[in-house]
């Protein structure tokens, strides 16, 4: 007992003493001294130096400010559309001839909004893109995992060759194979036999098949930049990782699954992200094997048409073009809506993912 | 039973071929054979018919000869449009390019500072990646116009003609800024489109910048280097590889916009039939852009700096 109190005076007392030690507190220097002592700080260098601190220390003081202007200009710039269109899609139709509303309309309304579900059949219409996304994504992902991890961590003949082949996959615009692919699927025939049996063709138009079938065996939508991603991204783990596992008795197929998927989480996390939002944006590819099929980009490419057909009866003429927008604007933005939720709450794995899944290993 | 006897690297090459084959399979189905078949097309001529395309030799109308190149021959002799699309969309990509390229790197050096508000404006700069890809773009573009809102209207008017004039001429220099403020305004005028497609540039840029060592840095900060040398001498060496990519990339990403003119003439001629003519139109522009990014990458392969 009486030990401890002795150490707790010792503490106090080493305290007190240090305390007191302390140097006085500087007193507040004013502009005025501040500027002198700098002033004979800088008379001690060479005036090359001088120079040198001079200059820091006016783009120190200058650029935030001027790096606040630029970041705040470009954002404005980035963000105006999307300000636009929230703005623009609450609005009555009337505001938008009304100059005095440049931004804040006089009433709010929810009827533009409303229309535009009608117009695009909203529900059903996103119910088809998600389950053909996430589906189509997901098988993708996997292919292209796979593939990625044969081109990274195996050696075999021909290898250059293929890659090759994967890297032209990446070149080569879509617009040069569209046709031989819809005659694919248009006369869907395999090897030979369906038609020598039946005399028929199997259609496949308008199906989901042409969306599942490419990513399937990993040649979907932008296939060779993620089979590139995940090469890179695979070739960037240790070696020693396999051997061990090879070691410990797994087969290459158990080691893939169980070893290197793990450790290529965020890889495989970015490629799904951006997976989806190119399967979501593409109106190219699927404008040629859906006429009938609602997706969310096919229906919002035809909404023109759409709104004056079930909206303004087949009356084009009772709407102007500048009236138009408000049902435009409605439009996009419950279709970026999803997209953007999505993006909002994982925006560090879209930017980090890119940056770390192995574009800078080149 | 006898067990075959392969070395262990050996049994590593085929268990790859059994990684990669589901690839295989379908870059066959849906990208070799189709290829081919494209560039086989573009020498005939082609008409669909119920369950195949007829494909039938071309045949010269004035000598009545057969001539395989007679469909590249039309696209750049007799075809109205084709030629001049190809000049333009080749113009525009060499006007972009630099401008582009030197943009994002800008930004993604801005951006890389510390300062409050930076998680919130990398995300604000990538955002164009999410959605410029698809139809919303050119709904935003085209509303904005026919809507008066041009923000890039706006945007350019505070830089043009007058401000820039009015202060070579408050200087004493006049006529001057014509040439100049013209130059200033195509620029400005296109900064929606620009920063729009600068996304995935700024943040290659971005994690080539974080990947500069830090013991560079330092002996830069000892020697007393300004950051004007710094971004010459230590910078730019080391972000050279990814101003490759990112060249590339943006070359790509122009050539392969469905938006662009020649993409859009391409897609006219394929919805009056006429296949193999379209795809006479492909392989052109397609072997123009190839032959470019090779000059490209020859040119830069020599600048850029290996960290070795």
């Amino acid at each position: 007992m009486a030990d401890t109190t002795v150490k707790k005076n010792a503490v106090a007392d080493f305290l007190a003493k240090h305390k007191a030690e302390k140097p006085p507190k500087e007193p507040k220097m004013s502009r005025k001294e501040k500027r002198e002592r700098f002033k004979k700080r800088m008379e001690c260098l060479t005036p090359e130096e001088q120079r040198y601190l001079k200059r820091k220390q006016a783009i120190e003081a200058v650029w935030p400010i001027f790096r606040g202007i630029i970041v705040f200009g470009l954002c404005f710039i980035i963000l105006y559309p999307l300000l636009f269109m929230v703005s623009a899609a609450f609005r009555p139709r009337a505001d938008m001839n009304d100059p005095t509303i440049m931004w804040i309309p006089k009433t709010f309304t929810l009827s533009n909004i409303k229309d535009a579900i009608r117009a695009m059949d909203f529900w059903k219409t996103l119910g088809n893109t998600m389950v053909l996304n996430i589906g189509c994504s997901l098988v993708q992902v996997i292919t292209c995992a796979i593939t990625g991890y044969g081109f990274a961590r195996y050696n075999f003949k021909g290898k250059n060759i293929l890659f090759f082949v994967v890297i032209m996959m990446i070149l080569v615009p879509p617009q040069i194979i569209l046709i031989p692919q819809y005659m694919f699927f248009r006369y869907f025939n395999p090897l030979g036999i369906f038609h020598a049996i039946t005399g028929n063709y199997i259609n496949f138009i308008n199906s989901p098949v042409p969306m599942y079938l490419p990513a399937l065996t990993a040649n979907g939508l932008r296939a060779g930049l993620f089979i590139f991603l995940f090469r890179q991204s695979f070739r960037g783990l240790p070696k020693e990782l396999e051997d061990a596992a090879a070691l410990d008795g797994c087969s290459p197929l158990t080691t893939f699954v169980r070893v290197m998927i793990p450790n290529a989480g965020s890889t495989f996390l970015t490629v799904f992200l951006f997976s989806i939002v190119w399967y979501w944006n593409d109106y190219y590819v699927s404008t040629s094997f859906f006429t009938e099929n609602k997706t969310i980009a096919l229906m919002l490419k035809n909404l023109d048409g759409n709104l004056t057909r079930i909206i303004f009866g087949n009356d084009a003429s009772s709407v102007n073009v500048r009236e138009l927008i408000v049902w435009m604007e409605s439009g996009c933005l419950i279709s970026i809506l999803p997209i953007l939720i999505l993006y909002i709450c994982l925006q560090k794995n879209f930017t980090e993912g890119i940056a770390r899944s192995g574009l800078t290993g080149m | 039973m006898k067990r075959l006897n392969l070395s262990y690297e050996k049994k590593k090459g085929l268990y790859g071929y059994g990684f990669i084959a589901l690839w295989f399979i379908g870059a066959l189905m849906f990208f070799i054979v189709p290829l081919i078949q494209s560039f086989y097309y573009s020498f005939h001529n082609v008409t669909p018919e119920t369950g195949y395309l007829a494909i039938t030799p071309l045949v010269d109308n004035k000598t009545g000869q057969t001539n395989i190149f007679l469909n590249y021959k039309n696209a750049f002799m007799t075809d109205p449009n084709f030629r001049q699309y190809l000049v333009e969309s080749l113009q525009d990509m060499a006007l972009n390019l630099p401008i582009i390229v030197v943009f994002s790197l800008f930004v993604a050096i801005v951006i890389n500072q510390k300062f409050r508000g930076r998680t919130f404006a990398r995300a604000v700069f990538f955002l164009p990646v999410i959605i410029a890809t698809g139809p919303v773009y050119a709904i935003i573009t085209g509303d904005l116009e026919t809507g008066g809102n041009n923000s890039a209207e706006q945007f350019s008017t505070m830089f043009e003609a007058d401000m820039v004039d009015q202060l070579l001429e408050f200087i004493g220099i006049y006529g001057f800024g014509d040439k100049f403020t013209e130059m200033l305004t195509t620029v400005t005028s296109d900064i929606l489109n620009l920063v729009w497609k600068c996304g995935i540039q700024i943040i290659v840029f971005l994690s080539a910048l974080q990947g500069i060592p830090a013991s560079a840095k330092e002996a830069a900060a000892i020697e007393g280097a300004t950051s004007w040398e710094f971004f010459w001498k230590i910078t730019l060496p080391y972000i050279s590889p990814m101003i490759l990519v990112n060249i590339v990339y943006t070359v790509i990403d122009a050539f392969t916009d469905p938006t662009n003119q020649v993409m859009e003439r391409l897609l006219s001629v394929q919805s009056e039939w006429k296949y193999g003519y379209s795809a006479a139109m492909a392989w052109s522009y397609f072997g123009i852009i190839l032959v470019a990014l090779g000059i490209i990458f020859w040119i830069m392969n020599k600048l850029v700096w290996y960290d070795d």
